[in-house]
Parts: C-alpha cells; structure tokens; sequence
C-alpha cells in the first residue's frame, strides 16, 4: 500500500467526534441564531451537561451563586468556550494527542488549535466583508486537524523537513511535508472534514490556510482570516513543534483585512487573555 | 532540582542554587534574563509586546507583559531583594522571532527585540549574548547552580546562550 493510500486508509479510520459540537458550531455560524438553540443541543447531550456545568462552576467562572442550569451556563461561559468545551471533551484523540512527527507534545495542539480559534475570531473583526467571528473561531479551531492523521507519517524525516526550511530549500513546512510523503496536513485535514461532513466554508479554510489566494471568492477572506489567526498563535509562541514559524504571510491579506500594527498587538494580547480564562477553566 | 516555570507576561527572582527557572515557546515574545554573579541570582522576565501604552490597564495588571513595565518591575523586584545593580548585572536575550513575512508587517519579533534594547539601555544595561529573530521559537532554561542559560527548540536540540 502506498503512503498516500495509508493516510487515506488513516483518515477513514478518524473517529467522527461528537455530532453535538459540530451541531452547535453550525448553529452559531449562523448569525441569526437564537442562544436558545445552543442551549437545547447541550441539554440533549448529558456529558456535555455535565462538562459545561462543571467549568461554569469553576473557579474562573465562579461569581458566588452556584450555576445549575445549562441556560445560566451558556450565559455565563459564551457561546465560543462552550464549543471549545464540547470539543475538547468529544475530541480528545485529534486534539489531546502527541504530534511525534512534529515533535509537539500531548497539548500542544489544543493549546495552537484554540488560540488560533481566538485570533481568527478578533482578526474576522476586521474582515471587509466581515465574515463572521463565529465561523471564524470554529475555522481557527479545525484548521490543523490533518496534523493529526499526518504526523506518523513524518515519523523520522522531521530532521530533513526542519533543514529543509531553514535552508530555504522549500517555499515552508508544508512543501517540505508534500515532499517527503506527497501530501500536506492541509489537504488532509480537508479530506478528514470531508469525512466529518463538514460545510464547505470550513473545508475550504482548512484547506488554504497556508494559501489563502487559492480560495474561492465566496470562502477567500475566512481564508486569509485563518491564515492570518494561525499566524498570531505561532508568533505568540504556540505552534505544534518543528514547523512553528515555518510558514510564509500572504501579504494579499490586505485586500480583504484591514487591521494595523496596534490592532494586530491588541489581537495578541487578547488571546493571550481569553485562552488563560480558558485554560484555566478546563483545568480547574 | 525545583523547576520554577514562567508564563507570558510573568518574571521571577531566585537565588536559589536547587532551582531551575524556565519559559517556554517564546515565538515573538523575548526573554530577557538578568544574572547577578555576586549574590548568584537571576531575574527572568517574558515579554509578549513592546509598549503598555496600547493597553494601560492590562500594564497596571500585568507589567511582565510589555517591555516597557516589564524591565522596569523585574529590576525594581531584584533590587529589593537585595541583588546588586547597575552595570554589573550580566543580561542575555532570547527571542523575538517572526514569521517569514517578506513585508515586514507582521514584525512583532523585531519590535520586541528594539522595545527590550532601548529599556534596557535606559537602565544602562545591555545584553552580553543574544539568540533572537529568525523563525524558530525558543524555550529558555537557567540553572541557578551553574548560572548557565540553555535554550531549545522543537527538532533543534539544546545549546547554550
């Protein structure tokens, strides 16, 4: 079996994570949408109950009046942290994992995953034809999850890649990876959304992140909206190992972003705060 | 050996010859570590930005997170715990990478690096050894013991500053 048929034969063997969390995250894409829906998808799912409760009561969170209703705690937490619950909690195996191809650590890729989904949300903000922070943060979510298929594969030629990017040998880290297995963990995170059934504007994320310009022009600002909210996390210093950083910018943002040099320091600043609310939340 | 982690935007103080005094993923952010070879004490501070004045009350806060406040509370903080200062204090730097951006717009690495400079320089001090820019991120380690300063990086190793 080739590499390329192994990594397909690996994506079909992903486990679907939790229908619910992708349920809220389409209902919230929606801008339309009422807080009353997210609440019902919650309470039909008795361990999401449990876990959004839980970090509603937790020490970040607590405000003195216990939280027991799943109403109160979607008030209290936002609509973004109980999708960030419900991913975490359905998700663990692409999220949790060890990338031993990058060399990241168990968490790290939760840890990039999220704050890339901050800064993606606040970067939308920005956005000319204001795409939607929703859709933003959930993109800024998924963006890597073909990290998690294609990180075996990388398995003992992550040395070569490293040196192929510092180099120069390589336009980034995501040549070195077509180069070294025939395929990047952007088209494959966009065949593992295919497979998740995910909506065409998160595929088409997933899958230009790192060229944004190659989007189609109904999906090309979430694109470089994405492109631009993972660069802001690596540059915070949260990236998934040996490819932090070893990514080029796509200065063509400028035709759908407008956001300057103090913007893009708020922006820094701000997912540095929201994910330490979080984090401390999920881990209290 | 105790390992003291430091987070974004946090500095910690130790003389403490069993500690070992770290910050981890630097990315854009710099580390800057300030050795008193007398009393063999350290300060080690991780800043994210390079001015509090694009968010005062966040400054007030949190000072370790500009480099602005930040150098100024790390050495006011060394100074009251009685370690020497001024010119005699031994600084290194790590950090301050970015992205490969052929614009330059996105250089918050580089503005860091000249924001902790120009502080620092406002103290009288400057860095003896530097491993900044490019577009690697960083980890920083400092043995109180040895009063070596290490840093690493995912596929890189580890190597002395």
């Amino acid at each position: 079996m080739s590499i390329l048929e192994t990594i397909s034969k690996r994506i079909e063997e992903k486990p679907i994570p939790s229908m619910v969390a992708f349920q809220i995250l389409k209902v919230i894409e929606d801008e339309n949408h009422s807080l009353k829906q997210v609440v019902k998808l919650v309470e039909n799912d008795a361990s999401l109950t449990t876990e959004v409760l839980k970090v509603a009561n937790s020490a970040t969170y607590f405000r003195g009046m216990p939280v027991n209703t799943v109403n109160r705690a979607v008030l209290v937490l936002g609509e973004m942290m109980v999708v960030g619950v419900a991913i975490c909690a359905s998700s663990s195996i692409v999220f949790n994992s060890a990338l031993d191809g990058y060399e990241s650590p168990e968490g790290d890729m939760w840890e990039h995953s999220l704050r890339a989904a901050i800064a993606s949300r606040e970067i939308a903000k920005y956005t000319k034809n204001k795409v939607p922070p929703g859709l933003g943060f959930t993109s800024g979510l998924l963006h890597d999850i073909g990290k998690s298929v294609l990180s075996e594969f990388l398995i003992g030629s992550t040395q070569s890649l490293t040196e192929a990017c510092e180099e120069r040998k390589v336009h980034d880290f995501l040549e070195a990876e077509r180069q070294a297995v025939g395929t990047d963990h952007a088209e494959v995170g966009c065949q593992l959304a295919e497979k998740w059934g995910l909506p065409i504007a998160l595929k088409t994320a997933i899958k230009y992140h790192h060229a944004p310009s190659k989007a189609d022009a109904k999906h090309i600002a979430l694109a470089y909206t994405v492109h631009l909210g993972d660069l802001i996390a690596m540059l915070g210093g949260s990236g998934t190992g040996v490819d932090a950083l070893a990514y080029k910018i796509d200065n063509n943002y400028e035709n759908y972003i407008k956001i300057d040099k103090d913007e893009f320091s708020v922006i820094l600043l701000k997912v540095q705060e929201d994910f330490e609310i979080i984090k401390e939340s999920l881990l209290t | 050996m105790n390992i003291v982690y430091v987070g974004v935007g946090d500095y910690a103080t130790s003389k403490n010859p069993k500690e070992i005094v770290k910050t981890l993923a630097l990315g854009s952010c710099v580390a800057i570590v300030v050795l008193d070879p007398v009393n063999r004490a350290i300060g080690l501070l991780h800043v994210a930005l390079p001015e509090s004045s694009i968010n005062k009350k966040r400054a007030l806060e949190k000072p370790g997170m500009f480099a602005d406040t930040g150098i100024n509370t790390l050495l006011e903080e060394m100074k009251k715990a009685g370690y020497q200062m001024g010119g005699r204090l031994i600084v290194k730097l790590a950090g301050g990478a970015s992205i490969m951006d052929p614009n330059n717009t996105f250089n918050i690495g580089k503005r860091n690096i000249l924001a902790v400079r120009k502080c620092l320089w406002h103290y009288k001090l400057g860095a003896v050894s530097e491993d900044i820019g490019g577009t690697i991120s960083r980890s920083v380690s400092v043995n109180l013991k040895t009063g070596k300063v290490i840093l690493s990086s995912p596929g890189r190793g580890d190597w002395e500053l």
